[in-house]
């Protein structure tokens, strides 16, 4: 219930928020990011980092990472497969070969065919999900955002101290 | 941070929020600290979980401690249950030491230079079942398991059949003998052929043929060479003749292949005087003591059991440690998302992902006796790529009563694993006997070689 609650008011949050609509799709595109590949893993550790430290929407951020969970869980088989693909592609061998033997890249989990397949998903996904949300924001606020605003239900859900952590990292 | 879309100026827009660097660090020095003090339990338990889905039987470590800026791992009070008995450990360690190589942990990859362990204890007894592969059939353990499990079960080694139960004899009933009916048959099946035969020697009528073709000869010596009817009547005692001696070669072909029959016939009859005897030792119950059966029954069960558990760490290393240099993949690590596989990519002149350069172990067996037996071992070359390391793996055991060495060679593409050992004190275990055997048996499990 909490995590509803908390999923809500950053939608709200970050829908209303005083960042621009590029700013919340690319906090929304590197959340996907958390939500698609297998969390724990470097490469979302970077991806995190550049979350906080980026000036993009951080709330975007978690708005993306709480919407896509379920979206990488339901396509893990289609990840396997394109992961599956590219590590058996002979063309790519040399390649993965020199980065299964260097330092520190083994430590992402390149070579685990979801790992892969999730993360070349995410980033082929990147540029189409950042331009629907860019628009989707945009129409958002010049339609019915202000009356959104003005409702009696969003006051309710911004009146919640649970709204004060998400502005400590809003943009 | 941005301006405030109501502002009236233009603010230059920052990339960076250079004000969430302080939060960062201080998330990161409390990943540390928890790293610090979690380091040596998550170790433990991806160690415990990764020797578990490995060996497909639980493992068990009491403290692991992590000396990474020593290189060194040490570990106490390791067990690893039997893949193949509820209630039994493979093996106990007091404690294991490892010098491990640190800077090739940044590429993934373990390479432990030198394995002391010590306290080891074989076959001791466990509370709770440790099999996981046997239970599951998952991962690579559960299918190597089942291979070989199937394999064993191929071999239907006879129980050791001895008399059992009140011998009768009333229940031989001859009806149901097979040689009299068949000595009957082939008896009758001669006399009728020797009938047959008389009656065709009867009918060939060869002395009146030969008369003829005698007085015939007579008149011939007798004729001049002008007497055309003599010379024709010779041709005609010529012709008959002939036509005797094609009957006489047609008898000849048909008792030859009467007699060959009547031969069949009398083979068939021992056949059925086997089959007699069977069926009256069947009756009888008597043991079976033809060397073979009897071996079998006695070596069987205890022979294919333990082959059948060195079948399966031999294929289990054949899938971990296989030859050659292509990528190739293992089911990946349990997680609540889908595992995947993990892909390995072995390089010429780079170090495998995994290899113990040299393990000594030590132990005691019969600690409680007044003298108990110190063992001692040996492990070089324990690696997942053997084509990377060059050398095959080899390992050595002595001790009283025992040497033992093994040699995994999977340096070419056809992997060859030697072992030989020589034991002493094995009991093999008694004969399984039906349990309402009025006749026993003085087998007692006894010490060999």
């Amino acid at each position: 219930m909490f995590a509803l609650i908390k999923l809500i008011q950053s939608l709200f949050g970050a829908l209303h928020s005083e960042g621009t609509p590029d700013q919340l799709a690319a906090g929304i595109v590197l959340g996907s990011f958390l939500g698609l590949t297998p969390l724990v893993n470097i490469h979302n550790a970077v991806i995190f980092a550049a979350l906080v430290l980026l000036n993009v929407s951080f709330a975007g951020g978690m708005l993306g990472w709480a919407f896509f969970i379920p979206f990488g869980f339901l396509l893990d088989p289609l990840f396997d497969w394109i992961g599956h693909t590219l590590l058996f592609t002979p063309a790519l061998t040399p390649m993965f070969t020199s980065l299964y033997n260097m330092p520190v890249a083994p430590l992402t989990n390149f070579n685990n065919t979801v790992v892969l397949g999730s993360f070349v998903f995410a980033v082929l996904f990147a540029l189409p999900l950042f331009l629907a949300t860019r628009v989707g924001v945009t129409r958002y606020r010049a339609t019915i955002g202000a009356r959104v605003r003005q409702s009696k239900c969003y006051r309710a859900v911004m009146a919640s101290k649970v709204y004060n952590v998400y502005k400590l990292f809003r943009p | 941070m941005i301006a405030p879309a109501s502002a009236a100026a233009p603010q230059r827009f920052k990339i960076f929020r250079w004000k969430a660097i302080g939060p960062l660090l201080v998330l990161l020095v409390i990943v540390a600290v928890l790293w610090w003090l979690f380091a040596d339990t998550i170790a433990r338990r991806e160690t415990q979980k990764v020797g578990t889905q490995m060996l497909g039987a639980k493992v068990e470590i009491q403290d692991l401690h992590l000396d990474l800026a020593h290189g060194k791992v040490l570990i106490r009070g390791l067990t690893v249950a039997s893949p193949h008995e509820a209630l039994r450990n493979l093996l106990q360690a007091d404690e294991l030491v490892a010098d491990v190589d640190v800077v090739p942990l940044t590429e993934k990859k373990l390479i432990i230079n030198r394995i002391a362990a010590n306290g080891l204890r074989f076959g001791t007894p466990r509370e709770t079942d440790g099999r996981v592969a046997a239970k599951s059939g998952e991962g690579i353990a559960g299918r190597v398991l089942a291979e070989t499990h199937e394999w064993a079960s191929q071999f239907q080694v006879p129980v050791l059949q001895l008399a059992t139960g009140k011998i009768s004899i009333d229940s031989l009933d001859p009806r149901r003998l097979q040689t009299i009916p068949a000595a009957d048959a082939l008896g009758a099946r001669a006399d009728s052929s020797q009938r047959a035969w008389k009656a065709a020697f009867d009918t060939l009528r060869l002395a009146p043929t030969l008369d003829s073709a005698q007085g015939t000869l007579e008149k011939l010596r007798r004729a001049r060479v002008t007497d055309l009817a003599t010379l024709n009547a010779a041709r005609q005692a010529v012709d008959r003749l002939k036509r005797a001696r094609d009957r006489v070669t047609t008898l000849e072909r048909t008792v030859t292949q009467g007699v060959a029959k009547l031969k069949s016939g009398l083979a068939g009859l021992d056949s059925a005087r086997g089959r007699d005897y069977a069926l009256a030792r069947g009756l009888l119950k008597l043991p079976s003591l033809n060397a073979p059966e009897v071996g079998a029954a006695l070596f069987a069960p205890g022979a294919i059991r333990p082959f059948e558990r060195v079948l399966y760490y031999a294929q289990l290393a054949r899938r971990y440690m296989p030859p050659g240099l292509l990528p190739r993949a293992t089911t990946g690590p349990t997680r609540v998302r889908r595992a995947g596989e993990d892909v390995r990519f072995p390089k010429e002149r780079n170090l495998p992902a995994f290899l113990v350069r040299g393990a000594e172990l030590s132990f005691l067996l019969q600690r409680a006796a007044e003298q108990p037996q110190r063992y001692a071992g040996s492990l070089s070359g324990l690696t997942s790529d053997p084509a990377l390391y060059g050398r095959p793996t080899v390992g050595t055991a002595t001790g009283p009563q025992l040497g033992a060495a093994l040699m995994l060679n999977h340096l070419r593409s056809v992997p060859v694993d030697t072992a030989g050992a020589t034991v002493g004190g094995i009991r093999f275990p008694a004969p399984r006997q039906p349990s309402s055997a009025s006749i026993s048996t003085a087998t007692r499990s006894t010490p060999g070689s």
